[in-house]
Protein backbone atom coordinates (compact mmCIF):
# COMPACT_ATOMS: atom_id res chain seq x y z
CA UNK A 1 0.00 0.00 0.00
CA UNK A 2 1.72 3.74 -0.77
CA UNK A 3 -1.65 5.67 0.55
CA UNK A 4 -0.67 7.37 3.46
CA UNK A 5 2.63 6.25 3.82
CA UNK A 6 5.38 8.05 3.62
CA UNK A 7 7.91 8.18 0.58
CA UNK A 8 11.06 9.82 -0.51
CA UNK A 9 12.20 11.11 -3.75
CA UNK A 10 15.96 11.78 -4.49
CA UNK A 11 16.14 14.16 -7.03
CA UNK A 12 13.27 16.91 -8.78
CA UNK A 13 14.29 17.13 -11.93
CA UNK A 14 11.90 15.53 -14.88
CA UNK A 15 11.87 12.12 -13.58
CA UNK A 16 11.84 12.75 -9.91
CA UNK A 17 8.88 15.02 -10.37
CA UNK A 18 7.19 12.47 -12.68
CA UNK A 19 7.61 9.94 -9.11
CA UNK A 20 6.50 12.50 -7.17
CA UNK A 21 3.21 12.96 -8.75
CA UNK A 22 2.92 9.16 -9.18
CA UNK A 23 3.31 8.50 -5.39
CA UNK A 24 0.98 11.79 -4.55
CA UNK A 25 -1.71 10.78 -6.65
CA UNK A 26 -1.84 7.28 -4.86
CA UNK A 27 -1.93 9.09 -1.57
CA UNK A 28 1.63 9.26 -0.10
CA UNK A 29 3.26 11.66 1.63
CA UNK A 30 6.10 12.69 -0.54
CA UNK A 31 9.24 14.33 0.57
CA UNK A 32 11.75 16.07 -1.64
CA UNK A 33 15.55 15.67 -1.19
CA UNK A 34 17.11 18.37 -3.75
CA UNK A 35 20.65 20.00 -4.05
CA UNK A 36 19.67 22.18 -6.80
CA UNK A 37 17.32 25.40 -5.08
CA UNK A 38 15.75 25.70 -8.25
CA UNK A 39 14.15 22.46 -8.51
CA UNK A 40 13.84 22.03 -4.18
CA UNK A 41 11.90 25.60 -4.60
CA UNK A 42 9.65 23.98 -7.57
CA UNK A 43 9.25 20.91 -5.23
CA UNK A 44 8.70 23.38 -2.27
CA UNK A 45 5.46 25.37 -4.29
CA UNK A 46 4.20 21.93 -5.49
CA UNK A 47 3.34 21.61 -1.39
CA UNK A 48 5.65 18.98 -1.28
CA UNK A 49 8.26 18.65 1.61
CA UNK A 50 11.67 19.49 1.21
CA UNK A 51 14.33 17.33 3.84
CA UNK A 52 17.81 16.27 3.70
CA UNK A 53 17.65 12.13 3.35
CA UNK A 54 18.89 12.52 6.52
CA UNK A 55 16.04 14.34 8.26
CA UNK A 56 13.67 11.09 7.13
CA UNK A 57 15.55 8.32 7.02
CA UNK A 58 14.50 6.97 10.09
CA UNK A 59 10.70 7.59 9.55
CA UNK A 60 9.84 6.92 5.73
CA UNK A 61 8.22 4.14 4.25
CA UNK A 62 9.31 4.35 0.74
CA UNK A 63 12.50 5.74 -1.21
CA UNK A 64 13.24 6.05 -4.64
CA UNK A 65 16.48 8.01 -5.86
CA UNK A 66 16.12 9.91 -9.51
CA UNK A 67 19.05 11.96 -9.39
CA UNK A 68 21.26 10.72 -11.83
CA UNK A 69 24.59 10.88 -9.43
CA UNK A 70 25.90 8.39 -7.06
CA UNK A 71 25.87 6.92 -3.30
CA UNK A 72 22.66 8.61 -2.38
CA UNK A 73 20.91 6.42 -0.11
CA UNK A 74 24.38 4.51 1.66
CA UNK A 75 24.30 1.64 3.85
CA UNK A 76 24.53 3.07 7.12
CA UNK A 77 20.96 4.87 5.93
CA UNK A 78 19.71 1.82 5.05
CA UNK A 79 20.47 0.39 8.57
CA UNK A 80 18.74 3.16 10.06
CA UNK A 81 15.41 2.83 8.40
CA UNK A 82 12.09 1.69 9.48
CA UNK A 83 11.84 -2.31 9.56
CA UNK A 84 10.40 -3.37 5.36
CA UNK A 85 11.40 0.38 4.34
CA UNK A 86 11.37 -0.15 0.18
CA UNK A 87 14.20 1.16 -1.40
CA UNK A 88 14.78 1.60 -5.14
CA UNK A 89 16.06 3.66 -7.97
CA UNK A 90 14.71 4.73 -11.36
CA UNK A 91 17.83 6.50 -12.07
CA UNK A 92 20.05 5.27 -15.02
CA UNK A 93 22.82 3.27 -13.13
CA UNK A 94 22.61 1.03 -10.24
CA UNK A 95 24.95 3.24 -8.36
CA UNK A 96 22.35 5.73 -6.49
CA UNK A 97 22.08 3.34 -4.02
CA UNK A 98 25.02 1.41 -2.33
CA UNK A 99 24.09 -2.30 -3.06
CA UNK A 100 28.18 -3.15 -2.82
CA UNK A 101 28.12 -1.30 0.68
CA UNK A 102 25.11 -3.24 1.67
CA UNK A 103 26.26 -6.97 1.07
CA UNK A 104 29.57 -5.87 3.00
CA UNK A 105 27.59 -5.11 6.65
CA UNK A 106 28.49 -7.47 9.07
CA UNK A 107 25.95 -9.99 9.39
CA UNK A 108 23.16 -8.62 6.94
CA UNK A 109 21.18 -11.85 5.21
CA UNK A 110 19.75 -11.28 1.67
CA UNK A 111 16.62 -13.11 1.40
CA UNK A 112 15.44 -13.52 -2.25
CA UNK A 113 11.43 -13.22 -2.20
CA UNK A 114 11.05 -13.78 -5.94
CA UNK A 115 12.93 -12.22 -8.90
CA UNK A 116 14.26 -8.52 -8.04
CA UNK A 117 13.23 -8.36 -5.00
CA UNK A 118 15.19 -8.73 -2.25
CA UNK A 119 14.61 -8.36 1.69
CA UNK A 120 17.82 -7.87 3.40
CA UNK A 121 17.94 -8.05 7.06
CA UNK A 122 20.20 -6.34 9.26
CA UNK A 123 21.61 -7.71 12.76
CA UNK A 124 19.11 -6.03 14.75
CA UNK A 125 16.87 -8.19 13.16
CA UNK A 126 15.02 -5.15 10.86
CA UNK A 127 14.71 -5.55 7.26
CA UNK A 128 15.05 -2.97 3.60
CA UNK A 129 13.42 -4.61 0.75
CA UNK A 130 15.30 -3.36 -2.06
CA UNK A 131 13.82 -3.75 -5.60
CA UNK A 132 15.55 -4.70 -8.66
CA UNK A 133 19.40 -5.03 -6.92
CA UNK A 134 19.14 -1.20 -6.68
CA UNK A 135 19.02 -0.86 -11.10
CA UNK A 136 16.14 0.54 -12.78
CA UNK A 137 13.14 -0.48 -11.03
CA UNK A 138 10.65 0.45 -13.55
CA UNK A 139 12.10 -1.91 -15.81
CA UNK A 140 12.93 -4.76 -13.67
CA UNK A 141 9.98 -5.12 -11.59
CA UNK A 142 7.40 -3.73 -14.21
CA UNK A 143 7.38 -3.48 -18.16
CA UNK A 144 8.59 0.29 -18.01
CA UNK A 145 7.28 2.99 -20.07
CA UNK A 146 4.00 3.14 -21.76
CA UNK A 147 3.83 2.39 -25.37
CA UNK A 148 2.66 5.78 -26.51
CA UNK A 149 5.01 7.93 -24.11
CA UNK A 150 7.97 5.91 -25.46
CA UNK A 151 6.63 6.89 -29.38
CA UNK A 152 7.79 10.07 -28.37
CA UNK A 153 10.91 9.38 -27.53
CA UNK A 154 11.53 7.21 -30.36
CA UNK A 155 10.19 9.24 -33.07
CA UNK A 156 13.08 11.13 -32.03
CA UNK A 157 15.32 8.75 -32.05
CA UNK A 158 14.46 7.66 -35.63
CA UNK A 159 14.66 11.12 -36.82
CA UNK A 160 17.77 11.36 -35.01
CA UNK A 161 19.17 8.58 -37.03
CA UNK A 162 18.66 9.30 -40.06
CA UNK A 163 19.41 13.09 -39.53
CA UNK A 164 23.33 11.94 -38.46
CA UNK A 165 23.13 9.56 -40.89
CA UNK A 166 21.61 11.34 -44.60
CA UNK A 167 23.28 14.31 -43.86
CA UNK A 168 26.75 13.25 -41.92
CA UNK A 169 28.68 16.15 -43.50
CA UNK A 170 26.87 18.49 -41.68
CA UNK A 171 27.86 17.28 -37.70
CA UNK A 172 31.25 17.77 -36.46
CA UNK A 173 32.60 15.91 -33.47
CA UNK A 174 30.42 17.46 -31.41
CA UNK A 175 27.07 16.80 -29.35
CA UNK A 176 23.86 18.39 -30.54
CA UNK A 177 19.82 18.37 -30.11
CA UNK A 178 17.52 18.12 -32.82
CA UNK A 179 16.21 21.27 -34.14
CA UNK A 180 13.08 22.44 -32.94
CA UNK A 181 10.49 21.91 -35.93
CA UNK A 182 11.38 18.68 -35.47
CA UNK A 183 10.32 18.62 -32.17
CA UNK A 184 7.49 19.91 -32.37
CA UNK A 185 6.60 17.68 -35.42
CA UNK A 186 7.01 14.26 -33.02
CA UNK A 187 4.26 16.13 -30.99
CA UNK A 188 2.24 16.77 -34.06
CA UNK A 189 2.45 13.37 -35.02
CA UNK A 190 0.82 12.23 -31.36
CA UNK A 191 -2.00 15.09 -31.24
CA UNK A 192 -4.68 12.97 -33.44
CA UNK A 193 -4.51 9.78 -31.41
CA UNK A 194 -5.81 12.07 -28.74
CA UNK A 195 -8.19 13.82 -30.51
CA UNK A 196 -6.33 17.23 -29.60
CA UNK A 197 -8.20 19.72 -31.32
CA UNK A 198 -4.44 22.45 -32.44
CA UNK A 199 -5.69 26.11 -32.44
CA UNK A 200 -4.53 27.88 -35.60
CA UNK A 201 -2.32 31.35 -35.41
CA UNK A 202 -3.85 33.89 -37.92
CA UNK A 203 -0.67 36.00 -40.16
CA UNK A 204 -1.62 38.99 -38.28
CA UNK A 205 -1.35 36.99 -34.81
CA UNK A 206 1.98 34.86 -35.90
CA UNK A 207 3.22 38.38 -37.28
CA UNK A 208 2.62 40.09 -33.80
CA UNK A 209 5.08 37.53 -31.86
CA UNK A 210 7.14 37.21 -34.61
CA UNK A 211 7.04 33.72 -35.82
CA UNK A 212 6.36 31.40 -38.62
CA UNK A 213 2.39 30.22 -38.77
CA UNK A 214 3.56 26.79 -39.55
CA UNK A 215 6.39 26.92 -36.60
CA UNK A 216 8.82 26.51 -34.99
CA UNK A 217 6.98 28.96 -31.93
CA UNK A 218 9.28 28.97 -29.03
CA UNK A 219 12.84 30.65 -28.96
CA UNK A 220 15.58 27.79 -28.42
CA UNK A 221 15.67 29.56 -24.47
CA UNK A 222 12.29 28.82 -23.97
CA UNK A 223 11.80 26.28 -21.18
CA UNK A 224 8.60 24.41 -21.42
CA UNK B 1 18.25 -19.90 -23.50
CA UNK B 2 18.10 -20.31 -27.52
CA UNK B 3 21.08 -19.46 -29.40
CA UNK B 4 22.04 -19.41 -33.37
CA UNK B 5 22.93 -22.70 -34.56
CA UNK B 6 23.64 -23.59 -38.41
CA UNK B 7 20.35 -23.67 -39.43
CA UNK B 8 19.73 -20.01 -38.85
CA UNK B 9 20.76 -17.33 -40.89
CA UNK B 10 20.91 -14.99 -37.58
CA UNK B 11 22.63 -15.13 -34.93
CA UNK B 12 21.00 -14.30 -31.84
CA UNK B 13 21.04 -15.18 -28.35
CA UNK B 14 17.54 -14.80 -26.35
CA UNK B 15 15.81 -16.24 -23.70
CA UNK B 16 12.77 -18.17 -25.43
CA UNK B 17 12.18 -18.19 -29.25
CA UNK B 18 8.66 -19.96 -28.49
CA UNK B 19 7.50 -16.65 -26.55
CA UNK B 20 7.32 -14.99 -30.12
CA UNK B 21 4.21 -15.29 -30.51
CA UNK B 22 3.01 -13.50 -27.03
CA UNK B 23 5.99 -10.82 -27.96
CA UNK B 24 4.30 -10.49 -31.42
CA UNK B 25 0.61 -9.65 -30.25
CA UNK B 26 1.75 -7.28 -28.08
CA UNK B 27 4.07 -5.61 -30.59
CA UNK B 28 0.62 -5.24 -32.56
CA UNK B 29 -1.00 -3.49 -29.51
CA UNK B 30 2.10 -1.54 -29.08
CA UNK B 31 2.00 -0.47 -32.77
CA UNK B 32 -1.51 1.21 -32.23
CA UNK B 33 -0.21 3.17 -28.85
CA UNK B 34 3.25 4.65 -30.78
CA UNK B 35 1.50 6.87 -33.78
CA UNK B 36 4.98 8.37 -33.77
CA UNK B 37 6.86 6.00 -35.18
CA UNK B 38 3.90 4.56 -37.70
CA UNK B 39 3.67 7.41 -39.04
CA UNK B 40 7.47 8.29 -39.24
CA UNK B 41 7.54 4.63 -41.35
CA UNK B 42 4.14 5.52 -43.53
CA UNK B 43 6.71 8.81 -44.28
CA UNK B 44 9.64 7.49 -45.24
CA UNK B 45 8.63 4.09 -46.79
CA UNK B 46 9.78 5.05 -50.11
CA UNK B 47 12.49 6.89 -49.67
CA UNK B 48 13.95 4.36 -47.49
CA UNK B 49 16.65 7.18 -45.59
CA UNK B 50 18.62 4.38 -43.32
CA UNK B 51 19.78 2.40 -46.56
CA UNK B 52 22.80 1.28 -46.25
CA UNK B 53 22.99 2.40 -42.43
CA UNK B 54 24.41 -0.84 -39.54
CA UNK B 55 22.93 0.40 -36.63
CA UNK B 56 23.82 -0.81 -33.01
CA UNK B 57 21.09 -0.48 -30.43
CA UNK B 58 21.96 -0.51 -26.84
CA UNK B 59 18.55 0.02 -25.21
CA UNK B 60 16.14 -1.93 -23.06
CA UNK B 61 14.63 -4.84 -25.14
CA UNK B 62 11.36 -4.13 -24.45
CA UNK B 63 7.95 -4.29 -26.39
CA UNK B 64 8.10 -0.44 -27.14
CA UNK B 65 12.10 -0.92 -28.67
CA UNK B 66 11.00 -4.01 -30.86
CA UNK B 67 8.23 -1.18 -32.48
CA UNK B 68 11.40 1.12 -33.01
CA UNK B 69 13.82 -1.71 -34.23
CA UNK B 70 11.01 -2.59 -36.84
CA UNK B 71 10.27 0.72 -37.38
CA UNK B 72 14.37 1.53 -38.67
CA UNK B 73 14.33 -2.01 -40.32
CA UNK B 74 11.44 -0.60 -42.25
CA UNK B 75 13.29 2.58 -42.94
CA UNK B 76 16.16 0.44 -44.63
CA UNK B 77 18.48 0.07 -41.90
CA UNK B 78 20.05 -3.14 -40.85
CA UNK B 79 20.26 -3.56 -37.10
CA UNK B 80 21.97 -5.49 -34.52
CA UNK B 81 20.87 -5.16 -30.74
CA UNK B 82 21.25 -5.40 -26.97
CA UNK B 83 19.73 -4.42 -23.78
CA UNK B 84 20.92 -1.42 -21.70
CA UNK B 85 20.68 -3.49 -18.63
CA UNK B 86 20.42 -6.00 -17.16
CA UNK B 87 16.87 -6.85 -15.79
CA UNK B 88 15.04 -4.95 -18.27
CA UNK B 89 14.51 -7.28 -21.36
CA UNK B 90 11.01 -8.40 -21.57
CA UNK B 91 12.17 -12.14 -23.03
CA UNK B 92 8.71 -12.33 -25.78
CA UNK B 93 9.43 -9.01 -27.32
CA UNK B 94 13.41 -10.05 -27.47
CA UNK B 95 11.79 -13.45 -29.25
CA UNK B 96 9.45 -11.57 -31.43
CA UNK B 97 11.86 -9.23 -32.61
CA UNK B 98 14.35 -12.19 -33.26
CA UNK B 99 11.48 -13.72 -34.93
CA UNK B 100 10.20 -11.13 -36.99
CA UNK B 101 6.73 -10.38 -38.28
CA UNK B 102 7.72 -12.98 -41.53
CA UNK B 103 9.31 -15.59 -39.81
CA UNK B 104 8.96 -18.16 -37.60
CA UNK B 105 10.93 -19.94 -33.83
CA UNK B 106 11.95 -22.90 -36.79
CA UNK B 107 13.06 -19.80 -39.49
CA UNK B 108 13.48 -16.00 -37.50
CA UNK B 109 14.14 -13.43 -40.28
CA UNK B 110 13.89 -10.61 -37.81
CA UNK B 111 17.09 -9.04 -36.31
CA UNK B 112 19.95 -10.31 -34.23
CA UNK B 113 19.03 -9.24 -30.74
CA UNK B 114 21.51 -10.35 -27.46
CA UNK B 115 19.70 -10.07 -24.47
CA UNK B 116 17.44 -11.83 -21.63
CA UNK B 117 16.05 -10.88 -18.26
CA UNK B 118 18.43 -11.44 -15.46
CA UNK B 119 21.91 -11.25 -17.35
CA UNK B 120 24.90 -11.47 -15.23
CA UNK B 121 27.26 -8.82 -15.73
CA UNK B 122 29.51 -10.62 -17.74
CA UNK B 123 26.81 -12.12 -20.19
CA UNK B 124 25.46 -7.98 -20.46
CA UNK B 125 28.88 -6.88 -21.62
CA UNK B 126 28.99 -9.93 -23.86
CA UNK B 127 25.56 -8.91 -25.58
CA UNK B 128 26.97 -5.55 -26.07
CA UNK B 129 30.02 -6.81 -27.49
CA UNK B 130 28.02 -9.16 -29.78
CA UNK B 131 25.86 -6.29 -31.40
CA UNK B 132 28.97 -4.30 -31.91
CA UNK B 133 30.58 -7.24 -34.00
CA UNK B 134 28.91 -7.51 -37.62
CA UNK B 135 29.90 -10.03 -39.45
CA UNK B 136 32.26 -7.45 -41.89
CA UNK B 137 33.55 -5.14 -39.16
CA UNK B 138 31.23 -3.13 -37.37
CA UNK B 139 28.28 -0.42 -36.83
CA UNK B 140 28.44 2.66 -39.25
CA UNK B 141 25.70 3.99 -36.18
CA UNK B 142 25.32 3.86 -32.59
CA UNK B 143 21.84 4.43 -31.10
CA UNK B 144 22.67 4.10 -27.29
CA UNK B 145 20.79 4.72 -23.65
CA UNK B 146 23.15 5.65 -21.20
CA UNK B 147 25.98 5.59 -23.16
CA UNK B 148 27.10 1.65 -22.62
CA UNK B 149 27.47 1.40 -26.62
CA UNK B 150 29.31 4.90 -26.86
CA UNK B 151 32.09 4.19 -23.99
CA UNK B 152 33.12 0.42 -25.13
CA UNK B 153 34.03 2.00 -28.32
CA UNK B 154 36.11 4.91 -26.88
CA UNK B 155 37.74 2.97 -24.11
CA UNK B 156 38.72 0.19 -26.31
CA UNK B 157 39.85 2.70 -29.09
CA UNK B 158 41.40 4.88 -26.32
CA UNK B 159 43.45 1.56 -24.64
CA UNK B 160 44.33 0.73 -28.12
CA UNK B 161 45.94 3.98 -28.49
CA UNK B 162 48.19 3.15 -25.06
CA UNK B 163 48.83 -0.12 -26.02
CA UNK B 164 47.60 -1.63 -22.60
CA UNK B 165 44.59 -2.23 -21.01
CA UNK B 166 44.76 -1.36 -17.18
CA UNK B 167 44.17 -4.43 -15.31
CA UNK B 168 40.19 -5.42 -13.99
CA UNK B 169 42.29 -5.51 -10.51
CA UNK B 170 42.60 -1.82 -10.47
CA UNK B 171 39.35 -1.00 -9.81
CA UNK B 172 36.80 -2.02 -6.95
CA UNK B 173 33.78 -1.22 -9.50
CA UNK B 174 32.65 -4.71 -10.12
CA UNK B 175 31.18 -3.08 -13.79
CA UNK B 176 34.18 -1.94 -14.48
CA UNK B 177 36.12 -5.08 -13.90
CA UNK B 178 34.21 -7.02 -16.42
CA UNK B 179 34.71 -3.82 -18.92
CA UNK B 180 38.42 -4.32 -18.51
CA UNK B 181 38.88 -7.54 -18.72
CA UNK B 182 36.68 -7.81 -22.22
CA UNK B 183 39.30 -5.07 -23.49
CA UNK B 184 41.70 -7.10 -22.46
CA UNK B 185 40.46 -10.20 -24.09
CA UNK B 186 40.13 -8.17 -27.23
CA UNK B 187 43.30 -6.41 -27.49
CA UNK B 188 45.68 -9.47 -27.73
CA UNK B 189 42.95 -10.78 -30.23
CA UNK B 190 43.02 -7.28 -32.35
CA UNK B 191 44.96 -4.50 -31.07
CA UNK B 192 43.31 -2.32 -33.55
CA UNK B 193 39.82 -3.84 -33.09
CA UNK B 194 37.87 -0.89 -31.53
CA UNK B 195 40.03 1.85 -33.50
CA UNK B 196 38.73 0.45 -36.59
CA UNK B 197 34.86 0.41 -35.32
CA UNK B 198 35.02 3.93 -33.79
CA UNK B 199 36.53 5.47 -37.51
CA UNK B 200 33.38 3.30 -38.81
CA UNK B 201 30.94 4.79 -36.76
CA UNK B 202 29.22 8.19 -38.56
CA UNK B 203 27.43 8.90 -35.74
CA UNK B 204 25.45 8.07 -32.32
CA UNK B 205 22.09 9.31 -30.99
CA UNK B 206 21.45 8.77 -27.10
CA UNK B 207 18.82 8.23 -25.08
CA UNK B 208 19.57 9.61 -21.77
CA UNK B 209 19.98 12.15 -19.10
CA UNK B 210 23.34 9.97 -17.89
CA UNK B 211 24.79 9.11 -21.09
CA UNK B 212 24.23 12.63 -22.66
CA UNK B 213 26.06 13.82 -19.64
CA UNK B 214 29.31 11.58 -20.75
CA UNK B 215 28.67 12.69 -24.11
CA UNK B 216 29.37 16.54 -23.40
CA UNK B 217 31.97 15.64 -20.74
CA UNK B 218 33.75 13.55 -24.14
CA UNK B 219 33.59 16.95 -26.04
CA UNK B 220 35.07 19.25 -23.69
CA UNK B 221 37.84 16.80 -22.79
CA UNK B 222 38.13 16.35 -27.06
CA UNK B 223 37.63 13.08 -27.02
CA UNK B 224 34.53 12.32 -29.19
CA UNK B 225 35.21 10.15 -31.92
CA UNK B 226 31.86 11.41 -33.60
CA UNK B 227 28.87 13.37 -33.96
CA UNK B 228 26.08 12.81 -30.77
CA UNK B 229 22.62 14.01 -31.01
CA UNK B 230 21.32 14.69 -28.01
CA UNK B 231 17.59 12.88 -28.35
CA UNK B 232 17.30 13.27 -24.16
CA UNK B 233 17.24 17.15 -24.25
CA UNK B 234 14.03 16.95 -27.10
CA UNK B 235 11.36 18.69 -25.44
CA UNK B 236 9.38 15.53 -26.68
CA UNK B 237 11.40 13.11 -24.86
CA UNK B 238 12.32 14.30 -21.27
CA UNK B 239 9.34 16.87 -20.74
CA UNK B 240 7.63 13.54 -21.48
CA UNK B 241 9.41 9.85 -21.28
CA UNK B 242 10.86 11.48 -18.11
CA UNK B 243 8.38 12.82 -16.29
CA UNK B 244 5.45 11.18 -17.39
CA UNK B 245 6.70 7.93 -18.14
CA UNK B 246 8.01 7.67 -14.98
CA UNK B 247 4.53 9.03 -13.14
CA UNK B 248 3.13 6.08 -15.02
CA UNK B 249 5.83 3.02 -14.44
CA UNK B 250 6.59 3.58 -10.93
CA UNK B 251 3.58 3.03 -9.79
CA UNK B 252 3.49 -0.31 -11.49
CA UNK B 253 6.61 -0.82 -10.17
CA UNK B 254 6.67 -0.31 -6.43
CA UNK B 255 3.34 -1.95 -6.17
CA UNK B 256 5.24 -5.38 -7.11
CA UNK B 257 6.16 -6.27 -3.23
CA UNK B 258 3.14 -7.09 -1.33
CA UNK B 259 4.10 -4.05 1.08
Amino acid sequence: MIGGKTAVVCGYGDVGKGCADSLRGQGARVVITEIDPICALQAAMEGYEVRTLEDVVETADIFVTATGNKDIITADHMARMKHQALVGNIGHFDNEIDMAGLGRVEGVERTNIKPQVDKWTFPDGHAVIVLSEGRLLNLGNATGHPSFVMSNSFTNQVIAQIELFTKNEEYERRVYVLPKHLDENVARLHLDALGVGLTELTGDQAAYIGVPVEGPYKSPHYRY
Amino acid sequence: MTTTTAAHALDFKVADLSQAEFGRREIELAEHEMPGLMKTRARYADRQPLSGARITGSLHMTVQTAVLIETLAALGAEVRWASCNIFSTQDHAAAAAVVGPEGTPEEPRGVPIFAWKGETLEEYWWCLEQALRWPDGGPNMILDDGGDATLLVHKGAEYERAGAVPSPDSTDNEEMQVVLGLLGRSLEEDPQRWTQLGDGVLGVTEETTTGVLRLYQMQETGQLLFPAINVNDSVTKSKFDNLYGCRHSLSTASTAPPT
